[in-house]
């Protein structure tokens, strides 16, 4: 059996039940690398050019991790998944940087995603996929009907469930796949509740943001992400803020922020990585309304390399305390 | 209402020249210098490219000088530039000032957004009117390019250095001063003789580097702390594709009809990138790859954080086209000594690699 290779990172987070369903369909088996450790960070790291952002270090790490264990590596290259709003630079170069720093890759599979381009081009490009595994046209139709499926499942899940990305995966392809157990589902008293903003590939990557979810909810708070907003909800907060969105993920940075400084919680934090091209500007339109706004707390937070672990803790400490002292000053004001 | 714009080297001049044929009341703030980037650093996000930067240093500058309307690049699809304008507007208002911008989209229709931008800023004037004014600052920035290829070789072999720059200097006053073709024409012969002219090192074969990367750094020597006049300091010629009036007659009006220049750039780097990776990435890997028959190395400008320029900075290594490469970041930490210590280094490089050529 042919063995795919995909790296956890990236848009792994967004895509990975409908591209694990489309390579089984096809009859390949699918190889996940492990959750981030250190190791593969640094690896990833030693690879490229110091000032390359932080999560494509880690999926460099990644796939160092799965050269060996399978056949094939499975690298999209994503430009554009809605009419006139495009990915960020990285994306679309990600299949050949990976060959020109990994040279003993296995031979990566590549796929151009471009809605731009029309449905023709597109469905040529994902017939062109799956020619590696068969001459059969309707064969990879029916995969990919399927693969789609998964897809709108996966997203289902996590808005009507209010799931984040890995506890969906959870649930959709079973316990082998996530990451370590960590969500105490049942803390007894809410603290506050706070909302995380930023692509996924930061907010559900434990090894880099050294466990947030984890520890926001380990004192007391309810945690709410950008996934357990409808479509609506984003695309209006994007309009209010920017107009249209100019890049893919503006969701789940702009409109994520944009409407969670509305909706009256205890605070957001905004999770950016070092390098960061798009972030930088989108995070700074959030933070500018958070400011305009004044109503509630804002930090952000940007993810290095070397980013260490007792940093983000007095940071978040910080952030904490400050909102609940806000927290009881409006209940004595109240009372 | 009055107008005003960001620089990117001399393209001043051309929007200058259409403006006063136009009677469109503008203001061009400072060109590039100190305030202009303390400015910029000080009110831009962190992380973010030179360009932005400096770009929005200008904003602020020509909105202190009273202009109320203000014209950016925009666009999608572009990279980050394409957002550029929507942030900047936001800085400019929490600064206080009332300004509306104007952007200019640059990823399609280019040509006909450049038109109905004219018009609108010249208050309707009639098109009988608009496209001679367009056509003369094409021509300025014409002239403007053909002098500065002349410079580019006259400044490595020349005995007294910086005698092309100070001629440079004085024919860019005056091509902006031209009020018609003939004095233009007049202008544009007159230096490039008067550059030719400058006494040169006889037998000198000068070495050649080729210089690829972003644009804005590119054609903006205050970004890049004029690199290109140090190289010529020490005796190495220049040459880049990559010009103003060239950019401008494609990205305007060629590319609508079809035409692209760059087609041979992309087709060197398809072996090692085969997609456009927004900004100029894809024109620096495929450069690499020309260049390395060519020329005797090659300079690589990039702003800092400059993602396009990361993922050609991370492929260009892996060519098998071999050609020393120098990757200069741009940024406002950049300072002169230590770009010179290493401009030095990579001429010896290339100097020791041409000896070792010439005794095989
Ligand atoms: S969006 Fe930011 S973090 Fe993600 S790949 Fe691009 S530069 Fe890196
Ligand atoms: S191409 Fe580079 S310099 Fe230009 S906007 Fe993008 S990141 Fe900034």
């Amino acid at each position: 059996m042919i063995r795919i290779g995909i790296p956890r990172a990236l848009l792994y987070y967004q895509y990975y039940p409908m591209w694990k369903t489309f390579f089984q369909e096809l009859g390949a088996e699918v190889v996940l690398s492990s959750p981030t450790t250190q190791t593969m960070l640094s690896s990833g790291a030693s690879r490229v050019v110091a000032d390359t952002c932080l999560p494509v270090k880690v999926f460099c790490g990644h796939v160092l991790s799965l050269v060996k264990e399978c056949d094939y590596i499975f690298i999209p290259a994503i430009r554009s998944v809605q009419r006139r709003v495009y990915n960020c630079a990285k994306f679309l170069g990600l299949p050949d940087m990976t060959k020109a720093v990994i040279p003993e890759s296995p031979p990566i599979l590549d796929i151009d995603i471009d809605v731009n381009k029309g449905k023709r081009v597109l469905y040529q490009a994902i017939y062109k996929l799956g020619r590696h595994f068969t001459w059969d046209p309707l064969k990879v139709r029916r995969a990919s009907i399927a693969a789609w499926q998964a897809h709108l499942n996966y997203r289902e899940l996590m808005s009507s469930h209010s799931l984040t990305p890995p506890q969906a995966i959870e649930k959709m392809l079973g316990s082998s796949e996530v990451e370590p157990k960590t969500h105490s589902s049942h803390s007894t008293s809410t603290q506050g509740t706070i909302a995380i903003i930023g692509h996924p590939y930061l907010l559900y990557d434990e090894h880099i943001n050294h466990r947030l979810i984890h520890r926001l909810e380990q004192a007391g708070n309810k945690v709410l992400t950008p996934e357990m907003l409808t479509t609506e909800e984003l695309e209006s907060a994007i309009v209010k803020l920017v107009g249209r969105a100019y890049w893919t993920y503006e969701e789940e940075v702009v409109g994520a922020g944009g409407h969670y400084l509305e909706s009256r919680i205890g605070g957001v934090i905004g999770i950016m990585a070092f390098g960061c091209g798009p972030d930088s500007l989108m995070m700074d339109v959030v933070r500018r309304q958070a400011a305009r706004l004044n109503t509630t707390p804002f930090m952000s937070l940007t993810l290095e390399e070397h980013t260490a672990e007792a940093g983000v803790v007095t940071r978040l400490e910080a952030f904490l305390d400050m909102i609940y002292r806000r927290k009881r000053k409006q209940v004595e004001v109240c009372v | 209402m009055r107008i005003g714009m960001p620089h990117m080297g001399n393209i001043f001049i051309p929007f200058k020249a259409m403006f006063q044929r136009l009677g469109v009341d503008y203001i061009m703030p400072p060109v590039n210098n100190q305030r202009t980037l303390s400015l910029g650093v000080k009110h831009s996000p962190e992380g973010l490219c030179i360009p932005f930067k400096l770009t929005l240093g200008n904003l602020i500058e020509a909105a202190e000088l009273g202009a109320d309307t203000l014209l950016m690049i925009g666009g999608y699809g572009i990279c980050r530039l394409g957002y550029y304008a929507k942030v900047q507007e936001q800085i400019l208002h929490d600064l206080g000032y009332d300004v509306e911008m104007i952007q200019l989209g640059v990823s399609e229709r280019k040509f006909f957004g450049l038109l109905k931008m004219i018009k609108r800023l010249s208050n309707n004037a009639p098109w009988t009117k608009i496209v001679p004014a367009i056509r003369f600052g094409l021509a300025k920035s014409n002239a403007l390019d053909r002098i500065e290829r002349v410079v580019q070789k006259v400044r490595a072999v020349e005995q007294v250095k910086g005698t092309a720059n100070r001629l440079l200097a004085k024919a860019v006053k005056a091509i902006d001063q031209a009020d018609d073709y003939n004095t233009l024409n007049k202008v544009r012969m007159d230096y490039i003789d008067q550059i030719n002219q400058i006494n040169k090192d006889g037998q000198t074969q000068p070495l050649i580097v080729g210089i690829t990367g972003e644009i804005y750094v590119l054609l903006e020597p205050f970004s890049n702390l004029d690199v290109e006049s140090e190289l010529g300091k020490l005796g190495v010629e220049t040459r880049r594709t990559l010009f103003l009036s060239e950019w401008t007659k494609f990205s305007f009006f060629l590319n609508s009809l079809g035409l692209n220049e760059k087609a041979r750039i992309h087709k060197a780097a398809l072996p090692y990138l085969k997609r456009d990776v927004g900004g100029d990435g894809w024109e620096s890997v495929g450069e690499k790859v020309l260049y390395a028959k060519e020329y005797d190395g090659l300079i690589h400008l990039a702003p800092f954080t400059c993602m396009p320029e990361i993922i050609a900075q991370n492929i260009m290594p892996a060519t098998k086209e071999n050609i020393p490469v120098l990757t200069i970041l741009c940024d406002e930490q950049m300072a002169k000594p230590g770009m010179l210590t290493r401009l030095e280094a990579f001429v010896d490089l290339m100097e020791w690699k041409r000896r070792a050529q010439k005794n095989h």
